[in-house]
């Protein structure tokens, strides 16, 4: 009997037929343009854009310089935020789906994944409506006489907040509820016969079983607010200035694109830190 | 599993969870049938979709909009597909290669992957004499594209019993018959979603896009962000729910595709 | 009947997309809301030639498209602090005055700016101020002087423009320097003026405030006097200032890219802009000064004398033009910048 892996109906077509369209792509329009930012990083600045001969250091040299630290770190912080509102939010939610959802299981489950793939933009300008002094929301506190001024909503780090928490909810969930779906529910009802309360049930038995996609959705959310940029400048207001929008305006308005590189990669190394870290504790 | 009766509380977090991810989008739809431009809900009509529908900005987005989005699912469902198909089949170097350079792509940040684009064109516009256009936006859509349907196809081949092709050329099936005739339509439902999915990435794109795109290449995307920035409107509502109920659509149709084809 | 002609029109605009006019077409790259509403379908109706607009809403992000190369438009509208540095990388063509008859109706002073002599590469299309536009009925009393903005009142209600040169111009103004200064102290104390500012900000928003100006949101925006008066016509309670410390100056000028492919059609554009019916067209619909002398004497009157949007020689003597900043002075201002939008 033949391996699952072991799949002889495919064609013995060459090997550079199948793989050779994608990774011709993938190496044209990929990894060419990320090695030129690499180069670009040790380059320096040209007038007014572009880039100029004299290889140097100074870019990364700039990192260091406190006010972009303090960028660095305002945006994990925010990453961080986001990630644990994110958990606080998508447990709950994928709990209920898991053990609760029954036959309707896979339609919850739609529900959740549809928001996801609707337009990140118009979901964002959802927010602007809703949000603004004259949205939706402060027009029905006006209305119900709650308040007299409208409240500044709007334009701050907790819109953006908000914003990013609603945009990947659904990359929290959906780990969250893969994990929980496989929990041995068997395991459960032993605690309890065991006379475990219910809260202690969550705490010693669900929790550390789900772990696993605790962590995962973590990781996706945590990764993708890191390189958020539209969220802050549709919803901050411009007041705010996080790694995704200063690698934006060093290739725009600064016009420094060796720096702006510096950056970028800066960005993929603590993504691809994080990535490393989840994946040193999933092999351990 | 033991009869617990649903806790309430856990029912109403969920219900908030829900209301919470749903809201600001079903808002915008309910307020592109407000008569009135303002927050205040004035009555129903249809008066915004109608200026949706003569607005040439608009149409001509949309066209370039499907226009890229066709060309490059089209693209990047056959690469991706090809490749999936090497993937599976006992991972050489290049294919673990190719993996790993898929992964990257996926977890790269989108501006910073814009951005290298747009260096790397304005390097290659040197010695060609051409611009960015629709097809610099295809060309980049097709390559954050790809990923995801290796992702999405790969899935469904795992799934896939290889006995059911054994069997097809145990019966005298040459080994190109067996796929043709017994992998290729088992596998069709993962593909066809996989291309559902890859349009509508392309279709949605912004950050990407807006670095990429040159004259005359707006997308939808482009509009709605240009016209989200000037302030509300409601023919920006009436574009989102247009948008949300197509997109919606496609992503129930991908959806069943899968359930059928797992059951 | 009507949703059958709905569908029809929807399907032919969709099948007409592509539609090519006889004389051919020129792409142009403009500010928003800088043409009257019919300009562009009077000048293909006149020519047969198509107009392929699009906008942009801030001169940086118009500058890195067209430095990026490859960005096919034909005639682009640089400020004048851009006009240097696109020459000096060989992005303008020379431009042929025999193709541009109407050139002659433009004022004295615009026929041979500092940026430009002699309007070798740019044509100016219109000029302005940057001042503050403010509710005279919420703030109770006029805004006159830039070192108004910083008033605790404000609170939440204030937006600047989202560009260093005019953030910067703002403190340097209110300190009593020069704004195109390039000297480390007196951009320290403007940084220092601007993060002092930054809790009662709003935001850092272009020409796109208009609406929140209208409904009430923003009671005082540093905004450009066309956008101001546009957001005026629509709300009489705002009312437009040129601070008494000093105000800049810009001037929007008409270029044709080196690389451009239509280059005729690109001359023709720009001829008709310069016509004095169409540049007065323009003036009156979009409330910018137009530096065309010719189209001046056809406004009316009222307007022609405002003297926010024209302003008397007294008050242009504490009005600075917006001038070039040498590279090493660009990259003071764009750190101050990030520190100012980081703090």
């Amino acid at each position: 009997m033949s391996r699952a892996g072991d799949n002889r109906a495919i064609p013995q077509l060459p090997e550079w037929l199948l793989l050779g369209p994608a990774w011709a792509w993938m190496a044209a329009f990929f990894l060419a343009p990320l090695a030129l930012v690499v180069a670009y990083s040790f380059l320096s600045k040209g007038d007014y854009g572009g880039v100029a001969a004299p290889l140097t250091l100074d870019n990364y040299a700039r990192l260091l310089d406190p006010l972009y630290l303090r960028i660095l770190g305002r945006t994990l912080l925010l990453a961080v935020l986001t990630t644990l509102l994110c958990l606080a939010l998508g447990y709950p939610l994928a709990y209920y789906m898991a053990l609760y959802g029954g036959r309707r299981r896979s339609l919850l489950l739609l529900l959740v994944v549809l928001p996801f793939w609707t337009s990140f933009l118009v979901r964002t300008y959802g927010w602007i409506f809703l949000l603004r002094d004259t949205g939706l929301i402060n027009t029905i506190l006006t209305r119900l006489g709650l308040i007299q001024v409208p409240l500044p909503l709007l334009y701050n780090q907790g819109a953006v907040l908000a914003g990013l928490v609603h945009g990947f909810l659904p990359l929290m969930v959906l780990p969250l509820y893969a994990s929980l779906e496989r929990l041995d529910r068997s395991l459960l009802e032993a605690a309890a016969d065991l006379g475990a309360a219910p809260a202690a049930r969550l705490l010693r038995v669900t929790l550390p079983l789900t772990a696993p996609g605790i962590y995962a959705g973590s990781v996706l959310v945590f990764v993708s607010a890191l390189g958020a940029y539209l969220t802050p400048e549709l919803l901050g207001g411009g007041k705010s200035v996080l790694l995704g929008n200063l690698v934006q305006n060093q290739f725009t308005t600064a016009r420094d694109w060796p720096f702006g590189s510096a950056i970028s990669l800066l960005v993929l190394a603590v993504v691809g830190a994080a990535l490393a870290v989840e994946r040193r504790r999933r092999e351990a | 599993m033991a009869s617990w009766s649903r806790p309430r509380s856990l029912v109403l977090a969920a219900a908030a969870v829900y209301a919470f991810l749903h809201a600001p989008v079903l808002i915008l739809v309910a307020f592109s049938f407000n008569e009135s431009r303002f927050t205040v809900w004035t009555g129903l009509s249809w008066k915004w979709y109608r200026e949706l529908a003569r607005n040439p900005r608009i149409l001509d987005a949309l066209w370039n909009s499907l226009v890229v989005a066709m060309l490059s699912t089209a693209l990047a469902t056959v690469f991706g597909t090809l490749a999936a198909c090497a993937m599976r089949r006992g991972a050489g170097r290049a294919a673990r290669a190719l993996d790993t350079a898929l992964n990257l792509s996926i977890v790269t940040p989108e501006i910073v992957t814009g951005i290298s684009l747009l260096a790397f064109f304005q390097v290659l516009f040197r010695f060609a004499d051409l611009g960015l256009g629709l097809h610099t936006i295809v060309i980049a859509h097709v390559a954050f594209s790809i990923a995801f349907v290796v992702i999405v196809v790969r899935a469904r081949l795992e799934a896939l019993d290889p006995a059911l092709e054994e069997a097809a050329m145990d019966l005298g099936a040459s080994e190109w018959g067996a796929f043709w005739r017994v992998t290729l339509p088992l596998l069709k439902p993962g593909i066809v979603a996989a291309a559902l999915l890859s349009f509508i990435l392309s279709f949605d794109d912004y950050v990407i896009t807006s670095l990429v795109a040159g004259v005359g290449s707006e997308t939808l995307p482009l509009v709605i962000y240009s016209m989200a920035r000037r302030g509300v409107s409601p023919v920006v509502n009436a574009l989102s729910a247009v948008i949300v109920v197509a997109l919606g659509a496609l992503i129930v149709v991908a959806d069943r595709l899968e359930k059928r084809s797992a059951g | 009947m009507r949703r059958r002609r709905l569908l029809a029109s929807a399907v032919l605009t969709l099948a007409g997309c592509r539609r090519r006019l006889a004389g051919g077409e020129v792409n142009v790259y403009c500010w928003s809301d800088y043409v009257a509403a019919d300009t562009i379908a009077s000048f293909e109706r006149e020519t047969r030639v198509r107009v392929n607009y699009e906008t942009f809403e801030s001169q940086e992000e118009m500058l890195a498209k067209v430095i990026a190369g490859g960005s096919a438009w034909d005639v682009v509208f640089p400020g004048n602090t851009l006009v240097g540095p696109l020459v000096r990388r060989g992005l303008l063509d020379p431009l042929d005055h025999s193709r541009l008859p109407n050139l002659v109706n433009l004022e004295e002073r615009f026929r041979d700016p500092p940026w430009d002599r002699g309007n070798r590469y740019t044509v100016t299309y219109m000029w302005g101020s940057s001042g503050v536009v403010y509710s005279r009925k919420a703030l109770g009393k006029p805004i006159t002087a830039w070192a108004d903005l910083w008033d605790p009142a404000l609170q939440g209600k204030l937006t600047l423009l989202d560009d260093p040169s005019e953030v910067l111009a703002a403190c340097l103004k209110k300190l009593g320097y020069s704004l195109n200064s390039e000297k480390e102290p007196e951009l320290a104390a403007a940084r220092a003026e601007a993060v002092r500012q930054k809790p009662l900000v709003r935001a850092y928003i272009n020409a796109e405030v208009k609406p929140q100006l209208i409904a009430g949101d923003v009671w005082a925006a540093q905004l450009w006097n066309g956008d101001a008066y546009q957001a005026i016509a629509e709300n009489a309670d705002l009312k437009y200032c040129l601070p008494a410390e000093g105000f800049a100056l810009y001037a929007d000028s008409a270029a044709i890219l080196s690389r451009a492919r239509n280059k005729d059609n690109a001359y023709r554009w720009i001829n008709y802009l310069l016509r004095a019916d169409v540049n007065a067209a323009v003036a009156r619909a979009t409330l910018f000064a137009t530096p065309n002398a010719r189209a001046r004497e056809l406004l009316d009157p009222a307007l022609r004398a405002n003297p926010d949007l024209y302003p008397p020689p007294e008050r242009l003597a504490k009005a600075e033009w917006f001038a070039e900043i040498s590279a090493q002075g660009q990259r003071v201002r764009d750190r101050i910048w990030t520190e100012i939008k980081a703090g």
